[in-house]
């Protein structure tokens, strides 16, 4: 197969790179406009109401509306922010999320994306560039609010990454590459890793759940307590780039669920993408049905639950899959 | 080297943070200063009074009847409650004679009110712990008592509904059957909330052990209503002081173990139930007749003072009326449960955390219109 | 004043006599005001209230609810044991000139609830005289069918944490606080129950309204910081040995006290600082 890594950059093979990063950052636009449209309906199904329905049909345009009504708003910064952090905070925050997508084989063959031998490796050392852009966007805008939510969610984020990576260490050693099309090819050979790995799927999970900051980790931007956390003061494009961060962090990291655990691409009878993107709309799916059922949990106990149940079951979980893989 | 840096601690600083008057979760426009450290409530100021109408300033130039609408405004989650306040005051002291069907009618919209109040505590409580679909599921329920209360006295929230000796309306046909169809759909749904919520192992480690106060405590702040009861205390004017005809029905007084913000929570829930025995026991009680008592066209209240206070959804609601034998009150004072109830804020606040914070404003249960009036 | 209240305790049916009609009276001229409004304001609150007096009993029997009404009545008042005397000599009196009672002028009975209401504020009367003199109590009677003990400002606080602590009294919930500015002073009132002993008593005490004055209670009653601050803001009490006493409802520029009869808002500056 040919690798973008091993050949020399050429102008054909440099169009090539340009050509795939606008399809897919044209593919994430679309799939965050439709997990939003998709988030609202659930969750207005579950708690009894009709979800959007006035913009297109079934209210389909809904997101596009706000998206552009997002654009052509003001864009205020505030008098005493931080201009320079304030204005790079959200592309800080939104480059590594998109970057990530770039090692997630969505299909047998990575049309569009990159075959990394490190791809594991690239997804958690790339996401972690992000807690730089929330804090930073906390720090700069100068609002105490901000300032909370952007501690918090770089406290939660840095704790979470730990279990997180412990969790995906033992899928790397049963599939023996860090490379994530390796992995799935091992698990189409074998058995999706989620039965195998169960105790890492459910750290996974979790930590997960956690490192999207969604309910019940939804901490940084918890509403009732922090109004609306580090982008308290962003309004308009800014704004959306945040929130266009957060969902893109959601479809890479269902990606990454359904490539470690449930077997990417592979499955039988139907085309390696559909699987794909079944797969990543179970993940999904979960999210929104858990953030409409759960409170939210407080800080400390959210530290503690991390280094404390999280972190020694991922490290067990760690242990077993060595020594099982030894003797086996 | 090493030796002087790690004697030097990193410094940090205390910061002043304005929760509200525009803040998701202060339930109306209530301002908390809080200084914290890092996330640690270190002390909190409430301040009030964003929402101050000066209604009992306003009741000086009114009469009796009139000031009834402005009750409505007071608590207005509970606006029923604040009407029969106002009227039973006001009939204690012309010595009046309601009528049966009346009291039996009042009962019935009181309780109805308890619970339409209660439930939206329930939401409103999960949603400040970050639960959003409660709040929506709480509509419902409440949405039928607001329908009945609408076909009662063709109003939402505002009633303006119980008078000086009796009630405006009769209940239209149809609607105590309405009423007692309702109540088991009712029961049913508090079951429903237990299992839901009351099990939620998340939702318990927010709420055991947090804001708690004792029996002392609650009593020298004056504390009343669900506050007072959290703590084990037995204290409900409608058994204590029995007002309108609650000497007739059976119910309990369901009481508190540990006085944190879980039992406020699951004391709504119960006295939800004791509500809807009590409505079930009125409507098998109901007699037919007139609803309103001979009362005069314009109701002078003699000279001297009176107060009563009756067991209202957050507390004791009281009025204090002085009258010097004129159609309109000397001065008439509120006895606000909220803003009462408040005052203990600051002391449940230190040393917790921010997130504690809002659970345990959120348990207090705070309405903005009545503690400002 | 008080001599004179004292002296005939049981001579009227008026809930409050003093406190009630402030309608124009002067401070000099106090008992005499008294003295000539006690017919006019008694055949008022007489010809209400007797209904009510006698109604209750009747009330109770059919509605099969007298073990209710005879739990609470034992809850309610330890003081029971004063009740019946006054009321089993007034009652058939009272239902005996319960109907013509409107026509008549002639004095009408006193209604028990009250006497018995008195009878307990007599006893609190002595109680405080035992530890704080005779001259501590101003006025004792009724407001209406709750014992009511006016005692002087000075030694407000001192009668309050006594009859908190007293063994027979116990007075531990402040339900109530309001201030009230009649047109010659400012009376501060506050409703406190017995929560062991079931107590439910009427303490006042009264200010001059210039340079108005009075001991705050937070030491006794820790709830009643924000009542006084209320009351301070909208009435402007200074509550001496307040913790904290600032304006509660008002912003902090805001000048004059709303709730004084005096106040007028057109008179009052347009904009003071810190209006929004």
């Amino acid at each position: 197969m040919w690798n973008w890594a091993t050949h020399p950059i050429s102008g054909l093979s440099f169009l090539g790179m340009v050509i795939g990063a606008v399809v897919i950052l044209l593919l994430t636009l679309l799939v965050v406009m439709y997990s939003i449209y998709w988030q609202r309906k659930l969750i207005g199904w579950i708690q009894l109401r009709i979800g959007p329905n006035r913009v297109g049909p079934f209210g389909l345009f809904q997101t596009a509306a706000d998206v552009l009504k997002l654009l052509i708003k003001e864009d205020v910064i505030p008098s005493k922010a931080d201009r320079v952090l304030f204005l790079i905070a959200p592309i800080l925050a939104f480059v590594p999320a998109f970057t990530v997508l770039a090692v997630i084989p969505m299909s047998q063959h990575h049309v569009f994306t990159a075959n990394v031998s490190i791809g594991a490796l690239f997804y958690l050392a790339l996401s972690a560039i992000t807690i730089h852009g929330v804090m930073l966007g906390g720090w700069a805008s100068n609002n105490k609010y901000a300032l909370i939510g952007g501690m918090r969610s770089a406290a939660q984020m840095l704790s979470y990454e730990i279990p997180l990576g412990m969790s995906v260490v033992g899928v790397v050693l049963m599939a023996g590459s860090i490379n994530l099309n390796d992995i799935v090819i091992a698990q189409s050979r074998s058995i999706w890793y989620f039965i195998p790995q169960i105790l890492g799927f459910i750290v996974f999970m979790i930590a997960s759940t956690a490192e999207l900051n969604r309910t019940p980790f939804d901490l940084p931007e918890a509403e009732s307590e922090l109004v609306a956390g580090y982008h308290t003061e962003y309004t308009g494009f800014r704004f959306a780039f945040f929130m266009l961060t957060e969902y893109v962090y959601l479809f890479a990291m269902a990606g990454l669920f359904a490539t470690l655990f449930l077997g990417g691409w592979s499955g039988p009878f139907l085309p390696g993408w559909l699987w794909f993107a079944l797969k990543v709309f179970l993940y999904i799916s979960i999210q929104f049905w858990i953030q409409a059922t759960m409170p939210r949990m407080r800080v400390d106990q959210l530290m503690t639950f991390s280094w404390k149940v999280l972190l020694p079951l991922a490290l067990f979980n760690l242990v077993i899959t060595a020594v099982l893989k030894a003797v086996v | 080297m090493a030796l002087t840096d790690q004697q030097q601690p990193i410094r940090t600083e205390e910061m002043l943070l304005n929760v509200g008057p525009q803040h998701p979760s202060t339930h109306g426009v209530f301002r908390l200063v809080v200084k914290i450290s890092g996330e640690t409530v270190l002390d909190a100021e409430p301040v009030i009074g964003y929402l101050h109408r000066g209604t009992e300033k306003l009741a000086e130039d009114l009469q009796y009847n009139q000031i009834i609408p402005y009750t409505d405004r007071l608590d207005y989650l509970a606006s029923m409650l604040n009407n029969y306040a106002l009227c039973h005051t006001v009939e204690e002291a012309l010595g009046l004679e309601v009528p049966e069907r009346a009291e039996y009618l009042r009962v019935i919209v009181m309780e109805l009110q308890r619970i339409a109040s209660h439930l939206l505590f329930i939401g409103t409580y999960l949603l400040d712990l970050g639960a959003m679909s409660p709040f929506l599921y709480v509509f419902q329920e409440r949405e039928r008592i607001v329908q009945l209360f609408n076909e009662i006295c063709g109003a939402r929230l505002t009633y303006n509904y119980v008078r000086v000796g009796g009630v405006k309306y009769d209940a239209p046909p149809g609607w105590l059957d309405k009423v007692r169809a309702f109540i088991p759909f009712m029961y049913e749904r508090i079951q429903m909330y237990d299992d839901l919520i009351t099990g939620n192992e998340i939702f318990l480690r927010r709420v055991r052990g947090i804001g708690v106060f004792d029996t002392e405590t609650a009593l020298a702040f004056g504390m009343s209503g669900i506050n007072l009861r959290s703590t084990g205390f037995r204290w409900d004017l409608r058994k204590n002081r029995p007002y309108s005809i609650y000497d007739r029905f059976e119910f309990d007084v369901p009481v508190g173990e540990h006085g944190d913000c879980y039992d406020r929570y699951y004391l709504h829930l119960l006295e939800m139930k004791q509500s809807l025995r009590i409505v079930e026991q009125a409507l098998d009680g109901i007699p037919d007749g007139p609803t309103l008592g001979k009362v005069p066209k314009i109701i002078r209240v003699p000279a001297g003072e009176y107060y009563s206070g009756i067991e209202g959804a957050r507390g004791e609601l009281g009025f204090y009326i002085v009258s010097d034998g004129k159609d309109k009150p000397y001065r008439l004072k509120i006895r606000k449960p909220s803003f009462v109830n408040l005052q203990l804020l600051p002391d449940l606040l230190r040393g917790r955390n921010m997130a504690d914070l809002i659970a345990i404003l959120g348990a207090v249960d705070i309405v903005l219109g009545e503690v400002d009036a | 004043m008080s001599k004179e209240t004292q002296d005939r305790p049981n001579a009227s049916a008026v809930p409050s006599s003093a406190s009630a009609p402030p309608s124009g009276e002067k401070a000099d001229a106090e008992a005499k005001a008294v003295a000539d409004e006690k017919p006019a304001a008694d055949e008022k609150p007489a010809a209400d209230e007797k209904p009510a007096a006698d109604e209750k009993p009747a009330d109770g029997k059919p509605a099969a609810a007298t073990p209710a009404q005879e739990k609470s009545a034992e809850e309610a008042k330890p003081a029971a044991a004063a009740k019946p005397a006054p009321s089993a000599g007034t009652k058939p009196a009272a239902a005996a000139a319960a109907r013509p009672a409107p026509a008549k002028k002639a004095p009408p009975p006193p209604d028990p609830r009250v006497e018995a209401a008195k009878a307990v504020a007599e006893q609190i009367r002595d109680v405080i005289a035992a530890s704080l003199g005779q001259e501590a109590v101003e006025e004792v009677g009724a407001a209406h069918h709750t014992p009511m003990v006016r005692v002087r400002r000075e030694s407000w606080v001192e009668t309050v944490d006594l009859l908190k602590r007293h063994d027979d009294w116990k007075l531990n919930y402040l339900e109530l606080m309001a201030g009230t500015d009649y047109p010659n002073y400012i009376e501060v009132v506050v409703y406190i129950q017995s929560t062991a002993l079931g107590h439910f008593v009427c303490l006042k005490t009264r200010t001059p309204r210039e340079n108005a004055e009075i001991p705050s209670l937070v030491s006794v009653h820790p709830g009643v910081n924000w009542e006084e601050r209320e009351i301070y803001d909208l009435l402007g009490v200074t509550f001496t040995g307040h913790p904290d006493l600032r304006r509660i409802m008002m912003w902090d520029g805001f000048e004059g006290h709303p709730l004084r009869k005096d106040y007028n808002v057109w008179a009052a500056k347009e904009d003071t600082d810190g209006t929004d």
